[in-house]
């Protein structure tokens, strides 16, 4: 009877929720149907009509796929984008753990001022210092280099970084370090052994971010690195298959989903962290 | 008391971190990374030089795809002979990126720009190095039509070679429904106003028009008032138009406007009414050509649209094409064009080697036979494109008396890739004309001076 009830009560809140989930989904179902579909067919009419008869997988074809997967310097592409991205996931969250901590929890001259600096480049947008930069690059022979690309997105994932683990590590209890201290514990000490552990959660959603940041990334790539075969990522060998003028963009509706695929995997590995990581430093204690 | 509630905690938080630690491989991250960043870059020690190691020359262009695909065809035969190895980049957002390396001070070699307005800008800045003494005058005199010439140079000097051509004036028509229905190739614009009201008399559409392209929106109906442009005031009133040396509101602009509005706006003439026409992608819009029964019967668009028709359409046979008919008889069949042009910012045996082929009919006649192009080298064997139709353009386009670049791609970019593109969208949805052309016209005051 109350089991009823309470069915019947929450039912609004359960169809709201459908509701935004299907609206939320349907540009990538209409995607995920699209990259099946053949050429003309998706020239032709819409992705919503395969429901028409949807048992008739014929209308259905890898055609999409095995042409993304095939094309050219597909491998090479994929590698320079995992050569990229996982230095520059892994640099960033480095020093970033380190900065937090001292600017949480060391007492030093102009900790707040710096603190504030750093913050404050959060608002500084990346393509003004393309320029600049690249003059710096070409000067000391960066330009093109991976090298040079991981300290671009180094820089360019710091200022987010630090802040959220410096909050993070912020709301650890100030005793938990005092005692630590009082049992002789090095700041170093202090920092690998109670507060790396502890932030576990947050490290492994701010992977998550700047991983899907870089993956994604196709300007910072262009600019420091070009797009040459030896070094281009996965989203610049992607967009070069579309001609000038936009022609086989059906193409692009498989390459989204081929390289969705490795930040997906990441995302799901890392998944159970993240929710508690976006929660990070909001409650004290 | 208290002390003990910490120590406490502190163990309890700590078993907590370790269990933490045990199941997460992600403390590893912490750790393995410090030794991968000091590993990883030992392999590339040796930084990779964007600039492609001697012996080889940088270009950057827009063409992706089987667009490249067939530009390297074209070039291999100059690496074989050479030795000289290129390393292509794709890119189309290239305004930027060039842009940005310029400034930065590492150009690539060459560059393949699609309109000549950043050939002028990129002059401007200082960037592009002089060709009278790269390739050989007399003999590019001899291959190019002046106005080609005209349109790669600046200041006095030759910046560009035109390797790839589009020819705009052109209808698209579906030749087998032109004959079931008795219908005539028009030759003039009345006989195509003509045509357009006996097809709608029929019960049929006459036009497909597709103004949507993302954010360049409105650039198809551009084509549309500059050929007619071309066709009632003449290429002098057109070029004066260009430069801003006519205001927008001129009555020989509005004219223009006017005609195009007379199919563009009429509910009748268009596939899908006006919504139809603003809402369909260029690209999407000639295939009802090919519908049975027809869902139009003509298309207006450039030449480079084959590239767009369904799979299976034969040239010739399921399309065919007639040239966009004279207005007043005084201008005649003006052609209206765009094309790529081939330009050299750093000046380096390997590139001046590149843009000497590149001025020869070779890699011409190569992308010619794989089709999709058109040269406006007059060196090129017309043998060399792929059927009849191809032919008759790229014959067109190489030896038109009046030619005239696309007005939109010389413009500012405040006007030629802004207030004309949303002037056009406005006028199709229905605003009133003058107040489109006052806006176009106030844009247009800032922009060119």
């Amino acid at each position: 009877m109350s089991t009823v009830r309470r069915v019947l009560e929450r039912l609004p809140l359960h169809l709201a929720v459908i509701g935004l989930c299907l609206i939320w989904l349907l540009p990538t179902v209409g995607l995920l149907v699209s990259s099946f579909r053949p050429k003309d067919a998706v020239f032709a009419t819409g992705w919503w009509t395969v429901f028409r008869f949807p048992l008739d997988f014929s209308q259905f074809r890898l055609d999409n796929y095995i042409q993304v997967l095939t094309a050219q310097g597909l491998g090479r592409a994929f590698l320079n984008s995992l050569t990229i991205v996982i230095p520059s996931t892994v640099i960033p969250i480095t020093i970033a753990a380190f900065a937090g901590y001292a600017f949480a929890w060391m007492n030093f001259p102009g900790r707040q001022v710096l603190f504030v600096i750093v913050v404050g480049l959060l608002v500084v947008p990346l393509q003004m210092t393309l320029i600049p930069l690249l003059r710096i690059y070409n000067r000391v022979g960066f330009s093109g280099t991976f090298l040079g690309i991981w300290l671009a997105h180094t820089g360019y994932g710091l200022p987010f970084a630090v802040y959220l683990l410096r909050n993070f590590f912020g709301s650890l209890p100030k005793d938990l370090f005092e005692a630590a201290y009082l049992d002789g514990a090095s700041p170093l000490t202090a920092f690998t052994r109670l507060a790396l552990p502890l932030s576990v959660p947050s490290l492994a959603s701010l992977a998550i971010f700047q991983f899907i940041w870089v993956w994604n990334d196709l300007l910072v790539a262009l600019i420091y690195l070009g797009g040459t075969e030896k070094v281009a990522p996965l989203t610049l060998r992607l967009s070069a298959m579309v001609q000038s003028l936009g022609q086989d963009w059906h193409l692009l509706t498989a390459a989204a989903f081929v390289s969705m695929a490795v930040p997906l995997l990441v995302f799901f590995t890392l998944q159970r962290y993240f929710v508690r990581g976006i929660l990070a430093g909001s409650v004290k204690g | 008391m208290s002390r003990r509630i910490v120590g406490f905690s502190l163990t309890a938080l700590t078993v907590i971190g370790l269990l933490l630690a045990g199941c997460a491989p992600q403390t590893v991250t912490v750790t393995i990374p410090v030794k991968e960043t000091v590993e990883v870059p030992v392999q590339v020690t040796v930084p990779v030089p964007v600039s492609a190691p001697k012996g080889a020359v940088t270009v950057l262009g827009v063409w992706g795809g089987s667009e490249f695909e067939a530009f390297a065809a074209a070039v291999e035969p100059f690496t074989k002979e050479t030795g000289i190895g290129m390393a292509f980049e794709t890119s189309r957002e290239q305004a930027t990126v060039l842009v940005t390396r310029v400034q930065a001070g590492n150009p690539p070699d060459i560059a393949i720009l699609p309109q000549p307005g950043l050939l002028v800008d990129l002059a401007k800045m200082g960037a592009l190095v002089p060709l009278e003494n790269i390739v050989d005058m007399d003999q590019l005199k001899k291959d190019y039509a002046q106005a080609w010439i005209d349109l790669g140079s600046y200041d006095g000097h030759l910046y560009g070679i035109w390797f790839k051509g589009a020819l705009k004036s052109l209808v698209w028509y579906n030749p087998k429904a032109f004959q079931e229905k008795g219908y005539p190739v028009p030759t003039t614009w009345d006989e195509m106003i003509a045509l357009s009201d006996r097809i709608v008399a029929d019960g049929g559409t006459p036009w497909c028009i597709g103004l949507e392209s993302g954010a360049a929106s409105g650039w198809p109906g551009t084509d549309w008032i500059e050929d007619i442009m071309l066709r009632t005031a003449g290429p002098e009133v057109y070029d004066q138009w260009v430069n801003h040396e006519i205001p927008w509101t001129d009555p020989a602009v509005k004219r223009a406007w006017e005609l195009f509005g007379q199919i563009a706006r009429n509910e009748k003439y268009v596939w899908g009414g006006t919504t139809g026409v603003l809402s369909t992608n260029f690209g999407d819009s000639p295939r009802p050509l090919f519908d049975t029964p027809p869902g139009c019967y003509m298309h207006r668009q450039a030449s480079f649209i084959t590239g767009f028709f369904p799979g299976g359409v034969k040239a010739g046979e399921d399309y065919d094409v007639f040239a966009f008919p004279s207005i007043d008889p005084r201008w005649g069949v003006p052609a209206l064009g765009a094309g790529d042009v081939v330009v050299m910012l750093n000046d380096t045996p390997e590139a001046r080697a590149f843009i000497q082929y590149l001025a020869s009919p070779t890699p011409h006649e190569i992308w010619a036979a794989r089709g999709g192009f058109l040269s406006p080298h007059r060196g090129v064997d017309l043998k060399a494109y792929p059927d009849d139709l191809t032919r008759k353009q790229a014959q067109i386009l190489a030896s038109a008396e009046v030619f005239r670049f696309d007005g939109s791609d010389l413009m500012p970019a405040a006007v030629g890739a802004g207030s004309f593109w949303t002037g056009v969208m406005d006028y199709v949805g229905g605003k009133d004309l003058d107040a489109v052309l006052q806006a176009i016209e106030k844009s247009a005051q800032d922009a060119y001076k």
